[in-house]
């Protein structure tokens, strides 16, 4: 079977969790079925990440280095990413699901003529077929889909997307031989211009690397409410999330939105604070460890999904959890 | 500027579904326009009452479908296109795009508008198959869209923050339903769109015209069957005294979670 590659682009000089979590599983399927696991290294430095991926059981690190990967544009992280395919020939392509995947994955599978299977939850190999569990109709039930492996030779690979939180990251060492990749874009077929790039307030935390995640939704309705969402937040360096409704609002930022519309989150531990539970809410988030609501109607669907579940007025209780919590911690 | 807006007709996900051998069952047969698709029709409708120009809908889907597309005629679109297929089932994102890449190939427009992605299926595919089928410049996942001259100017949700990105027309562009709140039709608008035009193709005739990558229409993807999401149990409810509940979860968190340390 040819190589399964994982791609992973690096913005910003980091290397997400996710894209370790789906390189874990991929080493692992590659391992099962004897074959090469690839990475795919893209970015304006990306030999500063050779190494980590070398410990979570790359074979070869194909390295693509271009500051236009840093812009956030597709058009040459597609061109890029098909020039590497073209001279790996892998059979299987594995992404972590974010925002930047999702802009590029249509356009590569119609670029290749290749399945594309995204935001998947699991996925596995079964003879000649890529098979994968996905979340649909916002989230309530999951989908059986199978892709056919091409034939040998073709440049078809099968291209999978994962949501973050679906796999464990594994530390094994992989032989991590690097191959440099030239990679000549020329700026001037750029049909896209960036014009700016808004970035949401600096300093915050990263929410698809947060161990903690205070969420706020529409019960929290003033400053004296933020404020409280930070502070409980600032206890665990948590990344604070929101709902549709306190994005729309214009309260929260909407890059921090969590949701079938925002993001796919997978914290230890998940704190819904005044959200009523929506399905496109919990879409985004039922994939947390522990997940702790506070909603002071008793009948809230977020308490279906909640493990702890704590009725009340968010303003009592959040006061007074972050004095127990400050207690605890000393 | 003139507009094609790709819409899509899916289930309604509020309604009530059971899972029995593999099928999904809902006892309503409600379907719906997928609700970032009114989102684009909706900032399509906006723009060009501001700049002038013309918005069209195309719809793949079976005969049902008509309804959908009535509905975005009602909003005020002017012209339906209905490529009717057989049935919805066997169909991926990528035998749709072939289809709707296949039909607009000929056609002349500004902007091709897309939701970010259908709401039965979250695959989020379809508008940049269709933009690398056509080799249109794209970009996906907008909230905000403006016209400057011969550019559209998309302020798109990354993941970090907003990308401001100017587009040449003819371009792709999907939709988040944050951009907008669509409109509900008037009744004049519901009486208005049973006198507009509704263009049906069979999808067949498109069939089989192979595009640049060897899209040929067939589905590269099979869905097998669906089964229940493993649910997550309800915890433990906590009610009482705030200071109470507060002390016993952060007791129950300190032992249970490692995230104290
Ligand atoms: C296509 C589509 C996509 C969507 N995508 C997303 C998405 O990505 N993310 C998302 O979040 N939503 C999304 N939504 C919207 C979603 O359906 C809900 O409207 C939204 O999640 C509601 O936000 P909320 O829970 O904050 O507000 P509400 O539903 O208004 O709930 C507020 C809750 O706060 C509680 N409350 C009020 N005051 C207090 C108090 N003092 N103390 C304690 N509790 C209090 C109330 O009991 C209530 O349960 C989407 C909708 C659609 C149609
Ligand atoms: N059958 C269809 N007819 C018209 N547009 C569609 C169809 N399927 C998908 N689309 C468009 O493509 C978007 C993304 O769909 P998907 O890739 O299936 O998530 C939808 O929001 C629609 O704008």
């Amino acid at each position: 079977m040819n190589p399964f590659l994982t791609v992973i682009p690096v913005q910003n000089q980091s290397l997400k969790r996710a894209s370790l979590e789906v390189l874990s599983r991929t080493v692992e399927l590659a391992n099962e079925k004897g074959t090469t696991a690839d990475v795919l290294l893209l970015g304006a430095q990306p030999e500063t990440f050779s190494q980590l991926v070398a410990s979570h059981g790359a074979d070869r690190v194909f390295l693509v280095g271009n500051s236009l990967l840093n812009q956030h544009l597709n058009t040459p992280l597609l061109k890029a990413i098909l020039m590497a395919i073209d001279s790996i020939h892998p059979s299987l392509v594995s992404f972590a699901s974010n925002e930047s995947t999702k802009d590029i994955l249509g356009a590569l599978s119609a670029a290749l003529g290749s399945p594309a299977l995204p935001d998947v939850a699991s996925f596995w190999i079964e003879g000649d077929k890529v098979c994968v569990k996905r979340p649909v109709m916002a989230a309530k039930i999951l989908a059986n889909v199978k892709a056919l492996f091409p034939n040998s030779g073709q440049k078809k690979p099968v291209l999978v997307s994962v949501r973050s939180g679906s796999y464990e990251v594994v530390e094994r060492a992989g032989r991590g031989e690097k191959n440099v990749l030239e990679f000549a874009f020329d700026e001037g077929t750029l049909r896209q211009t960036l014009r700016e790039v808004v970035k949401a307030t600096a300093g915050t935390v990263d929410l698809a690397e947060a161990e903690v995640i205070v969420a706020a939704g529409r019960g929290v309705k003033d400053d004296e409410g933020k404020r409280l969402i930070s502070e409980l937040a600032s206890l665990f360096n948590a990344g604070i999330g929101a709902s549709r409704a306190l994005t729309e609002s214009g309260a929260y930022d909407p890059s921090v939105q969590i949701g079938q519309t925002g993001k796919v989150v997978s914290p230890q531990l998940y704190f819904a604070v005044g959200i009523s539970g929506a399905i496109q809410h919990v879409a985004g988030m039922s994939n947390s460890k522990v997940i702790v609501a506070i909603n002071k109607d008793p009948d809230a669907p977020i308490f279906e999904v909640a493990d702890y579940g704590l009725v009340g007025d968010l303003y009592q209780i959040l006061p007074a959890l972050i004095q127990e919590i400050k207690a605890i911690k000393g | 500027m003139k507009f094609f807006v790709c819409i899509k007709q899916v289930p309604d996900v509020y309604a009530p579904l059971q899972i029995r051998d593999g099928e999904i069952h809902q006892d309503s047969d409600r379907q719906v326009l997928n609700a970032y698709d009114a989102s684009a029709v909706e900032e399509a409708l906006v723009l060009t009452e501001k700049h002038g120009g013309r918005v069209d809908v195309i719809l793949a889907g079976p005969e049902k479908a008509h309804e959908t597309i009535r509905k975005a005629l009602a909003m005020g679109a002017e012209e339906g296109i209905h490529l009717q297929t057989e049935s919805t089932s066997g169909q991926d994102s990528a035998s749709y795009a072939h289809l709707l890449a296949t039909f607009v190939k000929e056609k002349e427009f500004d902007v091709l508008s897309f939701g970010k992605q259908a709401q039965d299926t979250d695959s989020g595919l379809t508008g940049a198959m269709v933009a690398q089928l056509l080799d249109l410049p794209y970009t996906t996942n907008a909230v905000g869209l403006a016209i400057e001259g011969d550019h559209l100017i998309v302020t798109r949700q990354g993941d970090i923050g907003q990308e401001i990105i100017a587009l040449p027309t003819p371009c792709v562009v999907t939709c988040s339903n944050d951009m907008n709140d669509p409109r509900i039709p008037t009744l004049k608008g519901i009486m208005g769109s049973k006198r507009k035009p509704v263009e049906v193709v069979q999808a067949s005739s498109l069939h089989g015209t192979s595009l640049a990558s060897g899209f040929t229409g067939e589905a590269l993807t099979h869905t097998t069957s669906f089964e229940s999401m493993p649910a997550r149990k309800a915890g433990e409810k906590l009610q009482g005294e705030a200071d109470e509940i507060a002390r016993q979860v952060a007791k129950i968190l300190s032992e249970k979670t490692g995230v104290f340390s």
